[in-house]
């Protein structure tokens, strides 16, 4: 029961609030009433140390250090704690990615580094319409990809897009100086 | 503005029509592109060449890109960001289609909820002011109301396993074989078993025993195993996150449908597939546990291909053969 606050001091919600103002539906984390359902199911839980009564209870209490917690990353986005839990407001998988979104903007999540592999599916998002490099049916039209390319502006997808151009280059530049040695 | 999430009302047909099939006759039926059918072509080829056979009209839509729920996902691109490139989608596809069909779990997933995020006052705003900028770098409409969000679009949405259980009484006159008895594990993948997007829609996904009673309509016996309702471990990019812990959620998977002695694993989802029979997966579990797995994986179209009698090569990749696979399918298909 240690988990529990004891007092009303104990709850703080201005970290709540705040990713409220983001996502309105995570106002319904304060429904959560500690059955532990979610748990029992969740495979994330099941191969490593990530709880979701715990995360809420850190939220709940306005304690960030979640957004620095490596366990926000293993999270399964399966959906099946949704699908368990007794108050049916409660979006685990949605307040998740909203977590991992604050820890990306604070920089605590995976750096670009650790982006690799999804280097080479952003490039063929933005260049072929999808995550394939040869798809099924071919190419998306230069017009359609143009309009793919307007939507995701300013996206972290196109900074990830922007750091396998630039690291081409590089690589390029390498190869030729060690080509003309 | 009221947004509906599109999932097709399959109750609703059963009860208005005595063969459900009819209220497919007549519509323009369109095929969504899955970036994971390239690795699996008898899913597209399964039900494509059957929706043929039934004399309807079936087509592909060209300008549809991937849903880019792995990008939403990875929190790659924000909900409206997400919602737009949906709604791209679903503009383009209701442009020349009445029903979608969807053999992927990942993009119904998306479908679906992409329409949901726009119920959200401020991220429809989001959406349609992404979609107003679109516009204006492209200059013109193809068609009017090309970057609109859709009030009330006449086009649905149904997942190939819903298609296939609502029309199973035409569907099992069309088989050439029977399952022969055969014990099949189910797995209906996470965002098929979990979704609970419609609940306002009151479709069947409430009930999750389609699988098994298609199985029991073909001849075969549905066996139930201890991880019947576990993911496949792919987790939305787990398995490529944190690999070897997310391959304990599929080896724990395949492991419980071998120890019921099951045939193989039937599934609804190419991603599904994907991560159950890789290959390179199937190795790293075999050097991780020291056990090598051998249970054959299939997705529901490619088996209703088979026992359609299509030819063998178009209803199963080459790259997914092994032993086992052949002599399950020399039995199944034996006259
Ligand atoms: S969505 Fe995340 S928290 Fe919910 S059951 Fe799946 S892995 Fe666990
Ligand atoms: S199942 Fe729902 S109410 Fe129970 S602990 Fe999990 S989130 Fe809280
Ligand atoms: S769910 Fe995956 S495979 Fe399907 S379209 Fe989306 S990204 Fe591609
Ligand atoms: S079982 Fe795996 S691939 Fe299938 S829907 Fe779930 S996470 Fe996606």
């Amino acid at each position: 029961m240690e988990d529990k606050a004891e007092s009303d001091e104990e709850w703080n919600y201005q970290f709540l609030e705040e990713l409220v103002e983001d996502v309105e539906e995570n106002q319904n984390i304060r429904q959560c009433i500690e059955c532990g359902k979610c748990i029992g199911e969740c495979p994330a839980s099941k191969i490593s140390d990530f709880n979701i009564r715990k995360i809420i209870q850190k939220i709940l209490r306005g304690d960030k250090s979640v957004l620095k917690d490596s366990d926000i990353w293993y999270c399964f986005l399966c959906e099946r704690c949704k699908r368990v839990c007794p108050k049916k407001g409660v979006n685990i998988p949605l307040l998740i990615l909203n977590l991992r979104n604050e820890s990306f903007k604070k920089g605590y999540g995976p750096q670009y580094n650790d982006l690799t592999k999804y280097v080479e599916m952003a490039e063929n998002f933005l260049t072929n319409g999808t995550v394939l490099e040869d798809p099924l049916d071919g190419s998306l039209s230069k017009e359609r990809i143009d309009e793919l390319n307007e939507i995701c502006n300013f996206a972290r997808i196109k900074y990830v897009f922007k750091a396998s151009e630039a690291s081409k280059a590089y690589k390029k530049k390498i190869h030729k100086k060690r080509v003309k040695k | 503005m009221e947004i509906n999430n599109l999932a097709i009302n399959l109750e609703e047909i059963e009860k208005r029509y005595e063969n459900p099939l009819d209220f497919f006759r007549g519509k323009k039926l369109c095929l969504f592109k899955a970036c994971l059918e390239k690795y699996f072509p008898g899913v597209r080829f399964g039900i494509h060449d059957f929706l043929e056979e039934l004399g309807l009209e079936v087509t592909i839509c060209q300008n549809q890109s991937c849903c880019s729920g792995t990008f939403f996902q990875r929190n790659l691109i924000t909900r409206a960001q997400f919602a737009a490139i949906n709604e791209r989608n679903i503009n383009e596809i209701n442009h020349q289609a009445d029903i979608l069909l969807v053999s992927c779990n990942g993009c119904y997933n998306s479908l679906l909820r992409g329409r949901d995020f726009l119920k959200d006052d401020i991220v429809r705003k989001k959406t349609q002011d992404i979609l107003n900028e679109v516009k204006e770098k492209m200059g013109s409409e193809k068609y009017h109301g090309q970057y609109d969000i859709l009030e009330n679009p006449k086009l649905r949405i149904i997942h190939d396993l819903d298609f296939f259980y609502l029309i199973r009484e035409e569907l099992v006159n069309t088989l050439k074989f029977s399952l022969k008895g055969i014990k099949i594990a189910v797995h209906y993948g996470c965002h098929y078993l979990n979704l609970d997007r419609d609940k306002d829609t009151n479709t069947y996904l409430k009930d999750k025993t389609k699988l098994e009673e298609l199985i029991r309509l073909f001849g075969g016996v549905p066996i139930d195993y201890q991880e019947r309702e576990s993911c496949c471990g792919w987790g939305a990019s787990q398995i490529v996150i944190h690999p070897d812990d997310a391959l304990k959620v599929t080896y724990k998977k395949l492991k419980s449908a071998e120890n019921v002695n099951a045939c193989f694993i039937l599934m609804p989802c190419p991603t599904c597939l994907y991560t159950l029979s890789k290959p390179e997966f199937r190795e790293r579990i075999h050097k991780i546990f020291n056990d090598e797995l051998e249970i054959p994986t299939i997705h529901l179209n490619e088996l209703i291909a088979i026992l359609r009698g299509c030819e063998e090569e178009q209803c199963i990749t080459l790259r997914r053969k092994s032993p086992r696979f052949d002599q399950i399918y020399a039995h199944i298909t034996e006259e």
